[in-house]
C-alpha cells in the first residue's frame, strides 16, 4: 500500500513540475513565436493581397475580439491595414476552411469600397500535386475584384474539388468577419 | 567507478550511437539532407538528453523502480516541448524542416537508454558527461552524414556551392534511400579503420 501511494505521489509531482515549467516557458516564447510565424507565414501573403500602400501593414497590425471559446477567454483576430496618408482603404485578414486533409488558412484582401483585392494561402496540407493547386496563381487569380456580397463565382480545380471548397469557405469566413466587424477594421 | 573523461568521450568513438550501436536512425536518415539541418538536429537531441541525465540521476533515488519509465518518458517530453517552443520562438527556419522530428525526439530510443542503463545509477556528475558525449556524437554523426548527402546530392557544403560547374547533383542522395547508402558507406569506412587499428596493436 505505502509503495503504491509513494509511486502515485512521485508520478503527481514530477508531471506537476512539468506542466508548470512547460506553462512558464510557454508564456516566455508565445510572444517570439507569433513574431516569427507573422515573419514567416503571414507576411508574403500579406505582401500579396495588398498593394499601394504607404505604411507597413506589419507593424501596424492590431486585434480585434470576436467572440469567445468555451472557456470564456477571447479569440482575437489580426488584420493588417494597408494605409496610404494615413488612412486605411484596405486590410488583409486570415480565414479557415476545411480542406481534403486538414485545415486551409487563407489570407483575403479586402478593399474599403467591398471588393476583394486577392487571396494568398497561408497554410496548407492538401496533396501535393493535386489538392495544392489551390495555392497557384491560376485558380487564386479569380477571386480579385470580387464583390464581398453575394455569391462567390469561382471555379474550382477539377480534380481538388474539396481543396476548392476549403478555401471558398475560408474565404467566406473572412468575409464573414469583415461583414460583422466592418467600423472596427476601416 | 569509471573516468569522467572516460565516460564523455566513449560516445564520441567507441559506442557513437549512430554508427556503432544503429540506434535512433529514424532521425539521422530523415534529416540528415544537409549539415546544418543534421547539427540542428543533433544539437536539440543533446540538449534533451544531457538535461534528460541529469534530471532522471538526480531524482533516481527517488523515483520508485515500478514507475520510472512513466517518469522518464515525463522528463524527457518536458524537455522536447521546450526545445520544440524555443526552436519555433528563435530559429524558425530550422523548426519547420525539422518539423515532425523535434516532437519525435521523446521516442529516440537513446535518450530513454542513456536514461534507463546510465543516468539511472550514476551520479549526476558522471550523467552530464555521458549526455554530453553521447549527444556531440550523435551530432558529428548527424553533421557529417548530412555533409556528405549534401555534397553529393546538391553540391554544396552549408549552402555554398563548392563542386565544378559541369558537376551534376545525384537528388538521389537527397532522398531515404540515398541516407541508407550513404550511412552504409560510413559504416563500412569506420568498421575499416578500426580494423586496421586493432591489426596495429597485435592484431587484438
Amino acid at each position: 500500500m505505502r509503495d503504491i501511494i509513494r509511486m502515485v505521489v512521485v508520478l503527481t509531482l514530477i508531471c506537476a513540475a512539468s506542466g508548470l515549467t512547460l506553462s512558464v516557458i510557454y508564456r516566455v516564447t508565445e510572444a517570439p513565436i507569433d513574431y516569427q510565424t507573422i515573419k514567416f507565414v503571414k507576411e508574403p501573403a500579406v505582401k500579396k493581397v495588398l498593394t499601394g500602400y504607404d505604411n507597413d501593414p506589419i507593424l501596424d497590425r492590431k486585434k480585434i475580439v470576436i467572440g469567445t471559446d468555451e472557456r470564456g477567454a477571447p479569440i482575437e483576430l489580426t488584420i493588417f491595414p494597408a494605409k496610404r496618408q494615413g488612412e486605411t482603404f484596405a486590410v488583409a485578414i486570415e480565414g479557415r476552411g476545411k480542406g481534403f486533409h486538414g485545415t486551409i488558412g487563407v489570407m483575403v484582401g479586402v478593399s474599403k469600397e467591398g471588393k476583394l483585392t486577392d487571396i494568398g494561402i497561408t497554410s496548407h496540407s492538401e496533396t501535393p500535386g493535386i489538392g495544392s493547386k489551390v495555392t497557384e496563381p491560376t485558380f487564386t487569380i479569380q477571386f480579385q475584384g470580387l464583390p464581398i456580397t453575394g455569391e462567390l463565382k469561382v471555379d474550382g480545380i477539377s480534380g481538388a474539388t474539396y481543396s476548392s471548397k476549403g478555401v471558398m469557405s475560408a474565404v467566406r469566413e473572412a468575409l464573414g468577419y469583415v461583414a460583422k466587424f466592418r467600423e472596427e477594421m476601416f | 567507478m569509471a573516468s569522467l573523461q572516460a565516460e564523455f568521450t566513449k560516445g564520441l568513438w567507441k559506442t557513437i550511437a549512430p554508427f556503432r550501436l544503429v540506434l535512433g536512425l529514424c532521425p539521422v536518415l530523415a534529416v540528415t539532407t544537409s549539415g546544418i539541418n543534421g547539427m540542428g538536429m543533433g544539437l536539440a537531441t543533446t540538449f534533451v538528453l544531457i538535461f534528460s541525465n541529469l534530471f532522471v540521476s538526480l531524482l533516481r533515488r527517488f523515483i520508485p523502480t515500478q514507475v520510472r519509465i512513466a517518469s522518464f518518458i515525463v522528463i524527457i517530453a518536458s524537455f522536447v516541448v521546450i526545445v520544440e517552443l524555443v526552436m519555433q520562438a528563435y530559429f524558425y527556419q530550422l523548426f519547420k524542416v525539422l518539423g515532425i522530428f523535434i516532437p519525435l525526439i521523446v521516442v529516440n530510443c537513446i535518450i530513454l537508454g542513456r536514461a534507463e542503463a546510465f543516468a539511472s545509477k550514476n551520479t549526476p556528475i558522471m550523467s552530464l558527461a555521458d549526455g554530453l558525449g553521447i549527444g556531440l556524437g550523435f551530432t558529428i554523426s548527424l553533421f557529417i552524414l548530412g555533409l556528405i548527402r549534401e555534397l553529393l546530392g546538391a553540391g554544396t557544403l552549408l549552402d555554398t556551392p563548392v563542386m565544378w560547374a559541369s558537376f551534376e547533383p545525384f537528388s538521389f542522395m537527397l532522398k531515404p534511400p540515398g541516407a541508407f547508402v550513404a550511412l552504409g558507406i560510413l559504416l563500412a569506412f569506420m568498421n575499416l579503420i578500426t580494423q586496421l587499428q586493432a591489426q596495429k596493436g597485435g592484431g587484438r
